[in-house]
C-alpha cells in the first residue's frame, strides 16, 4: 500500500526545483538542473567533484539567485532572495565549507542570525540550555556551550553547525558533505540523527561522495554530471554501484585500488623511535621504508593526525625521528620540508589555500624553489609541472590559471594536495587524502601515490576509511589511545579485524 | 602503564588556560606592571591627585579606543577618527559663536554631522568594497582641510574662541567638562563617560544580538551573511558609533577649553588603534575587547603622566608607548598559544 502512495509523486512533494540554470564567469555551473524531494525522505544527491552539487545548494539556501529557474515549496513558487527568506521558509543548510565564526561561542554561533533576544538582549540562560540540548540530542554533550568555535576540531565544527541546523525547526535539511570531517562512530551518530528528523517528517538532502553512506541513508537518489540531472530518483538501496558511478562520470570507473609491488621494499626512509606527544602519543616506534605505504587506522582522537604531526616537526614531541639515517629536528617544520619531507594536512582548507590565486601557484607553492634560478621563477616550468597534476589529479575544469576560489570544494582539496604529490619528497604524510573526493579521482589519486611509491618515496597515510587503508598500505599500523597496538601487512587484515581493534572490542574470531 | 592516566587530572588546569586566553589578558598585566612600576617610583602618582591626573588623558582616549575597538572587531578601521574629534569640536563652536545659538543646540548640530560623517564612511566602505583603511584616508584628509580652511575663512585665524560667552555655556560643561573632588583630587567628569561607555560597550558585545553580529561580520563576513546577519547595517552601525564617540571627546574638549584649534586630534587615530591593539584585538577582524581597549588607554594615560611625575624626559614617552604595545601584543599571543595547547 505504501508503495502506491509513494508513486504519486507530485502531491507529496515537499520541494520542487525545476530547470535551475546558473552561470558563473567562464562556467555553466547549472544548467537546467530539476530535483524532487519528498517530506520524510533522505533524498541524496551525487556527482562529481565539480557537478554543481555545492551549487545547487546554495540556490536552495539562497546564497545563489539562480539564473532560470523555479523552486517549489509544498506546491507553491517561492523566491529564495536571500538565506533569511530561505530559513524562513524552513530550510536549514550545512555548507561544505562549514560556516563558522571562530570568535564567537558555540552558543552564538549557533542563534547566530536568529538569536534569542528581548529588545536586542540575549537571552543567555535559554540559548545556553537550548544549546546543551541540541548538543546533547547530537551525542556531543560534553562540548560546553561557551566554548569558543575556534577551538574545536573539525569534527567538533561539525557538530555545531549540525546543530545550528536543528535550532531552525526546519522542514528541510540539507547537508553537504556532512561526514567528510566525522569519524566513524560519529557517522553513526550522524545516521540516528537523520533517521530521527525524518520521522518526524523533515526531508533531508544529502551530499556525499561515499556510496556506502548512499545505501545506508539514503532513500532515493538523484545524479548531476556537468550541471545536469542525468537520473532522478532513483531508488538509494537498489540500483548497482556500477550504474551510479557511470552516470556520474559517464564511463566505467574501476574502482580498485592500484597493484603492490612485488619486489622488496628499500631502505629505511623514516624511523620514529619513542614518538612522545605529551597526553596524546605515548612513545611510538616505526619504520618506513622506500617505496612502502604505511597506513595508520585509528579512531579521531587515537593521536593517529597527532604522530604525523609530530613526525612533521608541526607539534611538540619528544623522542627520536631519522629521516634516511640523519636527525630530524624535532618541532620545526621548515627543517622536515628542507630535508624532504611532505605533509598533506586534514584540515586543508586551513592550510593555507591562497583563493585569490591561480590553481597553478597553489599547487606550486610548496615547491616553488625548485622552480627558481637565483631567485627568479621558471614560469614555463612552473605551469608545466602544475599543469601535469591538474591532468593526474582530475581537477576540474583542467585549467591550471583559474583562480582556485571559483572551484568545487572537491577540486580544491585535490589542487591542495597536489602541493605535496609533486617530485622530489622522500617522505609523504597524507592525512585523509580523499576527503571530499570523488569515486572517479580517487582512484586517480591512490595510481598516483602508488606511482611515486614505486619511484621510491616512504608514504605514511592516515585515512578514517578502513578499506582505503587496507587496499592502499603495505603495512597497517593500528593505533588506540595513543599506542601501536597492533601491526601486520595490510593483506592479513580484513575491515572487521581493524574496527574491532581500533575500538578496543574482542576481536571476533569465527 | 597507566591506564586512562589522561581521562582526570588536566580539567581544571585546562579551564585555568581558558580563562588565560582573554584578549585583554596582555593589557590586563601591562596596566598592573605599569602601575606598580610607577606607583613605586613616585608619590605623588598614587595619590588621589595624582591618579585624577592620569585618568584625564586615559579617559578621552578611552572613550574612542572603546569605539575603534568595537569597529576593529568588525573587521574595518577609521583613520578619520582622530579629526573627527577636530571637526565635531569645530562645527559645534561655529555654530555656537557665529550664529549665536545655544550651546546646546550647537552640541546638537555637531552630533547629525558625526552621525553623517560616520554613516557616509560606512556606506562608501559597503557600497564599493573597497578597504575602509582607503575611504576613511580620504574622509580624514578631507576633513583636515576642511578644518583648517573653513575655520581660517570664518574668523582669520586656526582658533576658535569665545565659547564661555555663548548662552547655555554652564549647564552643558557641567555635563561635558566639569570636576568632581574626591579625596582631594579634582576628577574629570569625562572619566565618568568613560567608564559608562566601556562598561555599555562591554555588555553591548557580550550580551546582545548586535554584539554577536559585529563579532561575525569581523570574523567571517560571507558566513555570517549566510545565516542571515545585517552585515551592511552592522557594520554602517559601527562607523555612526565611532564619529559619534569622536563627536563626544570634541564636545568635552571644546567645552573644557573653550577654545578650539583647528589641527585639534589630528594623529590621535594611530594612538586609538594602538590603544585596541594592546587591549587585544586583532588587525584581522573579529576579535578583541572593549575592556581591554579601555586597559590600553589606562595604560597611555599612566605613561603619558608617569614619566613626568618620576621626572624623566617627557620625550622618551612615545617609546614606552611603542614598548608597552610590543609587550601587550606578545603576551597575548604568548598566552594565546599556551591556552591552544590546551585543547590538544
Ligand atoms: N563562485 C564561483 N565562480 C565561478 N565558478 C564557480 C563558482 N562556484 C562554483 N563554480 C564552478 O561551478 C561548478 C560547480 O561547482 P560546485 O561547487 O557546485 O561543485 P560540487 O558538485 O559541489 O563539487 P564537490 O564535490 O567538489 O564539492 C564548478 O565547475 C566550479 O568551478
Ligand atoms: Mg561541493
Amino acid at each position: 500500500m505504501e508503495d502506491i502512495s509513494r508513486e504519486q509523486s507530485d502531491s507529496s512533494s515537499l520541494l520542487q526545483m525545476r530547470g535551475i540554470v546558473k552561470q558563473f564567469p567562464g562556467v555553466r555551473a547549472l544548467d537546467g538542473v530539476d530535483l524532487d524531494v519528498r517530506a520524510g525522505e533522505v533524498h541524496c544527491l551525487l556527482g562529481q567533484n565539480g557537478a554543481g552539487k555545492s551549487t545547487l545548494i546554495k540556490v536552495l539556501a539562497g546564497a545563489h539567485q539562480p539564473d532560470t529557474g523555479e523552486v517549489l515549496l509544498g506546491g507553491e513558487a517561492v523566491k529564495l532572495a536571500n538565506p533569511t527568506a530561505a530559513m524562513r521558509q524552513g530550510i536549514a543548510t550545512i555548507y561544505q565549507e562549514l560556516d563558522l565564526v571562530d570568535g564567537l561561542s558555540v552558543a552564538e554561533n549557533i542563534f547566530l542570525g536568529h538569536e534569542q533576544a528581548t529588545f536586542g538582549f540575549t537571552r543567555r540562560g535559554e540559548m545556553f540550555a537550548a544549546t546543551r540540548k541540541l548538543l546533547a540530542r547530537l551525542g556531543h554533550g560534553e562540548i560546553r556551550p561557551s566554548t569558543e568555535v575556534g577551538r574545536l576540531s573539525p569534527a567538533g565544527k561539525q557538530v555545531v553547525s549540525m546543530a545550528r541546523a536543528l535550532s531552525h525547526e526546519a522542514r528541510l535539511i540539507v547537508m553537504d558533505e556532512p561526514s567528510a570531517a566525522l569519524a566513524h562512530d560519529e557517522v553513526t551518530n550522524l545516521f540516528r540523527i537523520i533517521r530521527e528528523l525524518t520521522s518526524q517528517g523533515v526531508a533531508v538532502v544529502y551530499i556525499s561522495h561515499r556510496l556506502e553512506e548512499i545505501r545506508e541513508i539514503g532513500d532515493r537518489v538523484t545524479v548531476l554530471k556537468d550541471g545536469r540531472t542525468v537520473a532522478v530518483g532513483l531508488p538509494a538501496r537498489t540500483t548497482p554501484t556500477a550504474t551510479v558511478v557511470s552516470l556520474m562520470t559517464g564511463r566505467n570507473v574501476e574502482y580498485v585500488f592500484p597493484p603492490r609491488p612485488t619486489g622488496g621494499f628499500g631502505d629505511e626512509v623514516l624511523k620514529v623511535e619513542d614518538l612522545t606527544v605529551p597526553g596524546v602519543v605515548s612513545g611510538v616506534s616505526f619504520t618506513v621504508r622506500a617505496g612502502e605505504i604505511v597506513g595508520l587506522a585509528g579512531l579521531v582522537g587515537s593521536g593517529r593526525s597527532e604522530i604525523m604531526e609530530a613526525v612533521y616537526g608541526a607539534r611538540r614531541a619528544t623522542g627520536k625521528v631519522t629521516l634516511n639515517g640523519r636527525p630530524v629536528k624535532l618541532g620545526d617544520t621548515s627543517h622536515s620540508v628542507r630535508i624532504g619531507m611532505g605533509l598533506a594536512p586534514e584540515e586543508r582548507k586551513a592550510q593555507g589555500l591562497l583563493l585569490d590565486q591561480s590553481v597553478a601557484r597553489n599547487i606550486t607553492l610548496a615547491s616553488l624553489g625548485r622552480y627558481s634560478r637565483f631567485g627568479w621563477l621558471n614560469r614555463k616550468l612552473e605551469n608545466a609541472e602544475a599543469e601535469r597534476l591538474v591532468k593526474a589529479l582530475d581537477i576540474r575544469p583542467p585549467d591550471p590559471n583559474r583562480p582556485i576560489k571559483t572551484l568545487s570544494g572537491g577540486n580544491q582539496q585535490k589542487a591542495v594536495l597536489g602541493r605535496w604529490l609533486v617530485e622530489g619528497r622522500k617522505l609523504l604524510l597524507l592525512d585523509e587524502p580523499t576527503r571530499g573526493v570523488d569515486v572517479g579521482a580517487r582512484a586517480e589519486l591512490y595510481a598516483l601515490v602508488r606511482r611515486l611509491a614505486d619511484e621510491g618515496v616512504g608514504v605514511l597515510l592516515v585515512s578514517s576509511e578502513v578499506p582505503e587503508v587496507l587496499g592502499l598500505a603495505d603495512r597497517v599500523l593500528v593505533v588506540r589511545e595513543g599506542r601501536i597496538v597492533h601491526e601486520a601487512p595490510a593483506t592479513e587484515l580484513d575491515e572487521h579485524h581493524v574496527l574491532d581493534l581500533v575500538m578496543d572490542a574482542t576481536p571476533s574470531h569465527g | 602503564m597507566t591506564v586512562g592516566q589522561d581521562a582526570g587530572g588536566p580539567v581544571p588546569a585546562a579551564r585555568v588556560r581558558g580563562m588565560l586566553a582573554r584578549p585583554e589578558i596582555g593589557a590586563l598585566i601591562g596596566a598592573l606592571v605599569v602601575f606598580v612600576f610607577f606607583a613605586s617610583l613616585s608619590e605623588v602618582f598614587r595619590s588621589p591627585a595624582g591618579i585624577a591626573n592620569w585618568l584625564d588623558p586615559a579617559s578621552t582616549l578611552g572613550i574612542m579606543a572603546v569605539a575603534v575597538a568595537a569597529l576593529m572587531i568588525g573587521g574595518e578601521f577609521d583613520l578619520s577618527a582622530g579629526v573627527m574629534t577636530g571637526s565635531t569640536a569645530i562645527v559645534t563652536g561655529l555654530v555656537a559663536t557665529r550664529l549665536g545659538w545655544n550651546i546646546w543646540l550647537a552640541i546638537g548640530v555637531s552630533l547629525l554631522f558625526a552621525v553623517l560623517v560616520g554613516f557616509l564612511n560606512g556606506y562608501l566602505v559597503m557600497r564599493t568594497g573597497l578597504p575602509s583603511f582607503i575611504i576613511t584616508l580620504g574622509s580624514f584628509l578631507m576633513l583636515q582641510g576642511l578644518n583648517l580652511g573653513v575655520t581660517k575663512l570664518l574668523t582669520g585665524t586656526v582658533l576658535i574662541r569665545g565659547l564661555a560667552d555663548v548662552p547655555g555655556y554652564h549647564s552643558a560643561s557641567m555635563v561635558f567638562a566639569s570636576t568632581v573632588s574626591v579625596f582631594g583630587g579634582a576628577f574629570r567628569v569625562s572619566v565618568l563617560w568613560w567608564i559608562g561607555l566601556t562598561l555599555l560597550a562591554v555588555y553591548v558585545l557580550r550580551r546582545t544580538s548586535f554584539g554577536n553580529w559585529v563579532f561575525s561580520v569581523g570574523g567571517d563576513v560571507r558566513a555570517a551573511r549566510n545565516v542571515g546577519v545585517p552585515v551592511v547595517r552592522t557594520k554602517i552601525t559601527l562607523f555612526v558609533t565611532t564619529a559619534v564617540a569622536a563627536w563626544l571627546v570634541g564636545t568635552i574638549t571644546i567645552l573644557r577649553l573653550t577654545s578650539i584649534q583647528a589641527n585639534s586630534g589630528i594623529g590621535q587615530e594611530l594612538i586609538y588603534i594602538v590603544a585596541a591593539v594592546i587591549g587585544g584585538c586583532l588587525l584581522t577582524g573579529g576579535y578583541g575587547s572593549a575592556a581591554g581597549a579601555t586597559l590600553g588607554a589606562l595604560i597611555f594615560g599612566m605613561v603619558s603622566q608617569g614619566i613626568v611625575y618620576v621626572g624623566w624626559d617627557a620625550d622618551w614617552f612615545k617609546f614606552f608607548l611603542g614598548a608597552m604595545l610590543l609587550v601587550a601584543v606578545l603576551t597575548n599571543q604568548f598566552v594565546r598559544r599556551y591556552a591552544e595547547e590546551a585543547k590538544r
